[in-house]
C-alpha cells in the first residue's frame, strides 16, 4: 500500500486516497479504507493473559473471537483507561482489530500530498509508519495493515 | 454403448427420454475431440457442474459397490447384490459416455461384461473373480480421483487389469447356459421377432441367440416375476429396465433429501451460535418489561430449536465409516493368512461428521492392529482350541453425551510381560518403575510413541506408530482411548468420542479477574480450600506446592502465578481457593483457581495464529453473559508447569504404587462408618450423598423412608444410625441444633435405595477375598484399606408395600407419630 503511495508521487499523477483518521492520544493517524471491513466502538477487550505486549485483546465480533492490536502499547503510550474502538481490519493473514482511542472522519487526500517517512524517525515507528500526508493544518501519519497484523508483530518482535 | 441405447427408441421408458436429453451433450462431446484446446477448457468449465456430480454419485455407488462385495464374499448366490453391483458400474459406464472420459468407459465397460456374467448365474462369485472385481473398483476409484483433482483421468494404463477382467470371463469360469430359463423368456415374450437382433452388442457367445429378441420383449418382460426376468434376460439387455428402477428410487430420494456443502453447515452453526449469544442478550434485556416477556420466551424456544436441528444436520450414521471396513478386513485377513468374521453393530448410531472424519483412521488402524497382532493365524487358533475363524467386532453405542466405538477381537490378547520387557527395552519406562504397574497400567504404554509389540515390523503394522496415532487423533477431537485385554481371550480398544466437536461442556472459572473454560472431560473433581485452612492443607516441598488428597500427594498449579508470572498474588490462606483435580495423559495435577462459576456449553472457537502459540489455550469461547473467555488446555498447562507421569508418580511415592496395583485388583468402594462400623458401598451405585435433617426420615410402620425429590425411598438402618442420632439429639435436646445424618442414595436396578450412615470415610478401592483352603471367593466382604469390610447388600433391601397398603400404612403412621 505504502509503495503503491509512493510509486504513485514519483509519476507525479494525482491520485485521490480516502483515508479513515483515527485518534491516538494527541496524534492523528490514518488508515486507507479499502483496509477497513468496520468500526466497531466503545469495547473493552479480553486481556490474554501471557500474550505478546501488543496483543490488546480479544474480541467477540460477527460470532467469531477477534484478535485486536493495541495501537497505544506499539507506540508505548501509556495504556487508556476508558473504552476504545476498534478498527476490523483485513490483511494477508486474515482480520484483526487495532484498537485506538478515538476514530474520526473519512479524508480524502492526494497522492501528491504523501511523503515517506522522515529518516530521524526511529526504527520502531519506520516499520509502522508509512509516510504521511501533507494536510492544510496538520499531518497525517499514515498506518499501514499490513505490518499491524499480529502476525507481521510477532516475526517483527519476538518478544 | 450408442448402438445398445439405440436400439431400444420403441420402449416407452425414462430411459429413452433421458437420452434424448442428454443426446445434444453427446453430439458435443463427441465435437470436444477435434476441439481445440482452449474451447475445450471452456466446455470442461461449463460441465463442471455436471461432472461433480457424476463424481459424487460414481463415489457413492463405488462405496456400496465394495459394501455389496465383500457381502458377496458370504452369499455368493444373492441375486440383489449382484444386481446392485451391476448397476453401479452399469451407471458410471453411461454416464461416462456422455461426459467423454474414454479410460473410464472402456474399464467400466470390462468390469460391466464380467459383471453380467456373474449376474446372469453363469459365473460363480468365487474368490479370484471378487478380487479381480476389487481390482475394478480400486481403478475405477484411482481414474476418478485424477478425474476430480486434476480435472483429466490421468496417463495410467488399465490394459492389465482389463485382461484380468477378461480373462475371469474365460470358458472355465463359465457355466453352461441354462436354456429352460431362456425359453421362459422366448415363450412370454413371442412378440419378440428378431428385427433388432444384428445390432445385439458384442454379447457373450453361448447366449447371443437368447440375448437378441430381449431388447424389444422389454415390457412382456417386465411383466414376468421379478427373479424370472433377473436370471433369464442377459447382460446389456436389461440396461433399459435397470436405469428406470434407479431412477426411480432416485427420484423418491432426491425429492425427500439434499446435498449440502459443508462449509455451509459450518457457517451455518456458527450463525446459530451467534444467534444464542444475541437471544442470552435479549433476554436479560428484557428480563424487567412484561411486555416482552413472552417475545423474548418465543424466541429463547426457536433459537434452541433452531441450534439443536443445525447440529442434527451435521450428524452422519456411524456406518459411513464402518462400511469401509468389511473391505480391510478381507484384503488384510488374505494378505495375512487370517480367518476373520467380521461382526458390526449399531451402525445407525450417529456422530457429527467433522468427527465421523476424524476417527475414521484411528479406527482403521484399530482394526489393523487386530489383525496384525490381535487374531492369531487359523492353525495357532485350532491349537489353541479356539474356532480358526477369529471374530472382530465393531459395535457404536451412545453413552450420556459420548459416542463409544468398541474394536474387539478374539484373538491372543496383549501380552502384560511382553509390554513391560518392550516398554524397558526401548527405555520408556525404567525397569525398577515397571516392576511396580499394575497390569492394567502396563497395558496403557502400548499407546505410547515408539511403541510396538510386533515381532516383525509388516507392511500391515508394527512401526510402533499405530496405537500412539489412535490416541493422538481421538484425544485431539476430545475423546478418550481404553484398553482392554486379557491373554489368551482377546483385545477391546474403547474410543470415547464427544457428540459433537462444536459445543463441549466446561466449567468456568475465575482467575486474575477473569473467566477461563475448563473442558470438563479432564476434570474428575473439585476441592474447596477455606482461607483458614490453606495453611494446613496446602503443602511445601522447596516451593512446589502439593495437597493431601486423600492422603496423597497432589502437585499443584497456581493458574494465576502462572499466568501472570510478574505479578503480585495473594496467598492461598487470604482468600478462598478452589483446587479443580485434573487428569489428563496420565498426568495428575490440582489446578489452584481463585473461584468457581456455573458449567456451560460452550462454543468452541479458534485462536489467532499468535495467541495459539502460547499454547496454554485450545480456543477461546463467548459466554452467556456476553463476556470473552479463553479455553485452558489442561494438557499443556501440565506441560507447561513441569507436571510430567514420571514426576508425578515420584512425588506421589509409593503410596501411589499401592493404589495402582489397588485399582488393578477389584472395583471401588465408598468407604463409610454406621454407627461405629465400617462398611462399603459399591462406587458405581452410588447416585449421591445427601446430609438431610433426622426429622426427613420418615417411617412406614417401623421401616425408615425418605422423601427424596417427590419420591418415596427406602432407607436401609441395618446399623442403627437413626436410633443413635435420635439418642444423640434426645440428650443434647438444650442445643438448639437438628440432628443430621447422612444419606448415600444408591441405585439398585431401578429404584433408589438410601442407606443411613454416621459419617462418609472414602473412596477406596477394595480386593477379593478368597476362603482359605477351598481358594473360593467369598461375597459379602472386600479387602479395603487392608481392612475386610462387609458390602452393603443394595438388593437385599426391601421393597416398599406396594400402593393400596401404603395408605393404611400411614394412617398406622399418623397414629404412632400420635
Amino acid at each position: 500500500m505504502s509503495a503503491a503511495t509512493v510509486s504513485h508521487k514519483k509519476v507525479k499523477a494525482s491520485v485521490l486516497v480516502e483515508v479513515c483518521s483515527v485518534r491516538l492520544a494527541e496524534t492523528w493517524f490514518g488508515v486507507p479504507i479499502t483496509h477497513i471491513l468496520e468500526i466497531v466502538g466503545a469495547v473493552r477487550p479480553q486481556p490474554v493473559p501471557l500474550a505478546p505486549a501488543y496483543v490488546g485483546g480479544l474480541v467477540h465480533y460477527r460470532g467469531d473471537v477477534l484478535t485486536t492490536v493495541s495501537l497505544r502499547q506499539l507506540l508505548d503510550l501509556p495504556p487508556n483507561e476508558g473504552a476504545q474502538a476498534i478498527l476490523v481490519l483485513e490483511s494477508t493473514g486474515g482480520c484483526f482489530g487495532l484498537l485506538v482511542d478515538a476514530v474520526g472522519e473519512v479524508l480524502t487526500v492526494s497522492s501528491t500530498d504523501h511523503e515517506p517517512n522522515p529518516s530521524i524517525l526511529d526504527r520502531r515507528r519506520k516499520a509502522l509508519f508509512a509516510g504521511a500526508y501533507k494536510l492544510k493544518d496538520r499531518l497525517l501519519v499514515m498506518l499501514d495493515p499490513e505490518r499491524l497484523d499480529p502476525l507481521q508483530l510477532s516475526q517483527a518482535h519476538p518478544d | 454403448m450408442p448402438g445398445k441405447r439405440c436400439n431400444c427408441p420403441l420402449t416407452p421408458d425414462p430411459c429413452f427420454l433421458k437420452f434424448i436429453l442428454f443426446h445434444p451433450i453427446k453430439a458435443l462431446s463427441a465435437r470436444r475431440a477435434g476441439a481445440a484446446k482452449s474451447r475445450l477448457a471452456g466446455w470442461f468449465k461449463a460441465m463442471d457442474e455436471l461432472t461433480r456430480e457424476f463424481l459424487i454419485e460414481s463415489q457413492e455407488g463405488l462405496d456400496r459397490m465394495e459394501q455389496c462385495l465383500t457381502d458377496l464374499e458370504t452369499r455368493p448366490q444373492d441375486a440383489a447384490l449382484l444386481g446392485e453391483i451391476f448397476r453401479s458400474v452399469h451407471t458410471i459406464k453411461g454416464t461416462t459416455g456422455f461426459l467423454g472420459f474414454k479410460r473410464l468407459e472402456t474399464l467400466a465397460h470390462a468390469g460391466e461384461n464380467l459383471l453380467g456374467l456373474l449376474r446372469d448365474g453363469k459365473l460363480a462369485a468365487n474368490r479370484p473373480l471378487i478380487t479381480g472385481l476389487l481390482h475394478l473398483l480400486d481403478g475405477l476409484r484411482a481414474i476418478l480421483k485424477s478425474i476430480e483433482t486434476m480435472a483429466s483421468e490421468g496417463e495410467g494404463e488399465d490394459s492389465a487389469l482389463i485382461e484380468q477382467l477378461v480373462a475371469l470371463q474365460a470358458p472355465a469360469n463359465v457355466k453352461q447356459p441354462v436354456h429352460a430359463k431362456v425359453g421362459a423368456t422366448f415363450s412370454a415374450a413371442p412378440a419378440a421377432a428378431a428385427p433388432q437382433a444384428p445390432s445385439a452388442p458384442q454379447a457373450q457367445a453361448p447366449v447371443s441367440a437368447a440375448q437378441a429378441p430381449a431388447a424389444p420383449a422389454q415390457q412382456p418382460a417386465n411383466a414376468i416375476p421379478a427373479p424370472v426376468v433377473q436370471s433369464a434376460a442377459a447382460g446389456s439387455e436389461t440396461d433399459a429396465s435397470r436405469p428406470r428402477a434407479q431412477i426411480a428410487a432416485a427420484g423418491s430420494a432426491a425429492e425427500s433429501t439434499l446435498r449440502v456443502d459443508v462449509v455451509l453447515l459450518n457457517r451455518m452453526m456458527n450463525l446459530v451460535g451467534e444467534l444464542v449469544l444475541t437471544r442470552n442478550q435479549v433476554l436479560q434485556a428484557t428480563a424487567s418489561d412484561p411486555n416482552m416477556t413472552l417475545l423474548s420466551r418465543r424466541l429463547d424456544m426457536v433459537t434452541a430449536d433452531l441450534r439443536e436441528n443445525v447440529m442434527k444436520a451435521r450428524m452422519q450414521p456411524v456406518s459411513n465409516i464402518f462400511s469401509k471396513m468389511p473391505r480391510i478386513v478381507r484384503d488384510l485377513s488374505q494378505s495375512l493368512g487370517r480367518r476373520v468374521r467380521l461382526v458390526v453393530e449399531g451402525q445407525d448410531t450417529e456422530l457429527d461428521k467433522s468427527l465421523l472424519e476424524a476417527i475414521k483412521d484411528p479406527l482403521t488402524h484399530a482394526v489393523r492392529n487386530s489383525l496384525d497382532h490381535g487374531i492369531e493365524p487359523p492353525e495357532v487358533r485350532v491349537a489353541a482350541g479356539k474356532d480358526p475363524e477369529g471374530t472382530l467386532k465393531l459395535r457404536a453405542s451412545h453413552e450420556g453425551s459420548h459416542v463409544i466405538i468398541e474394536v474387539s477381537d478374539d484373538g491372543a490378547g496383549i501380552a502384560v510381560e511382553k509390554v513391560r520387557d518392550k516398554a524397558i527395552e526401548r527405555g520408556i519406562i525404567a525397569p525398577e518403575r515397571a516392576s511396580q504397574l499394575g497390569e492394567h497400567e502396563l497395558l496403557q504404554l502400548v499407546f505410547l510413541p515408539g511403541f510396538s509389540t510386533a515381532a516383525a515390523v509388516t507392511n500391515v503394522s508394527g512401526r510402533g506408530v499405530g496405537m500412539d496415532v489412535v490416541r493422538t487423533n481421538v484425544e485431539k477431537i476430545g475423546g478418550k482411548v481404553e484398553i482392554d485385554s486379557r491373554t489368551g481371550k482377546g483385545t477391546t480398544l474403547r474410543l470415547r468420542i464427544p457428540l459433537t466437536l462444536a459445543i463441549i461442556p466446561a466449567l468456568i472459572v475465575r482467575s486474575v479477574n477473569q473467566s477461563f473454560a475448563l473442558p470438563q472431560g479432564s476434570l474428575s473433581e473439585l476441592v474447596h480450600v477455606p482461607p483458614e485452612q490453606a495453611a494446613k492443607t496446602i503443602e511445601w516441598i522447596e516451593g512446589a506446592p502439593l495437597y493431601r488428597l486423600r492422603g496423597k500427594l497432589l502437585p499443584l498449579v497456581f493458574l494465576d502465578r502462572l499466568l501472570m508470572p510478574a505479578g503480585e498474588h495473594k496467598s492461598a490462606s487470604e482468600r478462598d481457593s478452589f483446587i479443580a483435580v485434573l487428569d489428563v495423559d496420565g498426568r495428575r495435577y490440582g489446578l489452584v483457581v481463585d473461584g468457581l462459576a456455573d458449567p456451560e456449553e460452550i462454543v468452541v472457537k479458534p485462536l489467532s495464529a499468535v495467541l495459539k502459540v502460547i499454547g496454554l489455550y485450545s480456543g477461546a469461547t463467548v459466554l452467556g453473559n456476553a463476556d470473552l473467555a479463553l479455553i485452558l488446555d489442561p494438557g499443556a498447562i501440565a506441560v507447561k508447569a513441569g507436571v510430567t507421569m514420571s514426576a508425578d508418580r515420584d512425588a506421589e511415592g509409593a503410596d501411589s504404587e499401592e493404589e495402582d496395583t489397588n485399582a488393578a485388583k477389584g472395583m471401588e468402594y465408598l468407604l463409610v462408618e454406621a454407627a461405629g462400623r465400617r462398611a462399603a458401598v459399591p462406587l458405581a451405585d452410588v447416585l449421591r450423598i445427601e446430609q438431610i435433617p433426622l426429622s426427613r426420615i420418615e417411617f412406614i410402620g417401623d421401616r425408615p423412608v425418605l422423601n427424596f425429590e417427590g419420591q418415596l425411598m427406602p432407607v436401609e438402618d441395618s446399623g442403627g444410625v437413626l436410633a443413635a442420632a435420635e439418642a444423640e439429639a434426645n440428650s443434647a435436646s438444650q442445643t438448639d441444633r437438628e440432628p443430621q445424618i447422612i444419606v448415600v442414595v444408591c441405585r439398585e436396578g431401578n429404584r433408589h435405595v438410601g442407606i443411613a450412615v454416621s459419617h462418609v470415610l472414602d473412596v477406596a478401592a477394595g480386593g477379593d477375598l478368597f476362603e482359605a483352603g477351598t481358594s473360593q471367593r467369598t461375597g459379602g466382604v472386600t479387602l479395603l484399606k487392608d481392612r475386610v469390610t462387609g458390602v452393603v447388600d443394595l438388593a437385599g433391601v426391601q421393597p416398599l408395600p406396594v400402593c393400596e397398603n401404603v395408605s393404611e400404612d400411614w394412617n398406622q403412621i399418623a397414629e404412632t407419630v400420635a
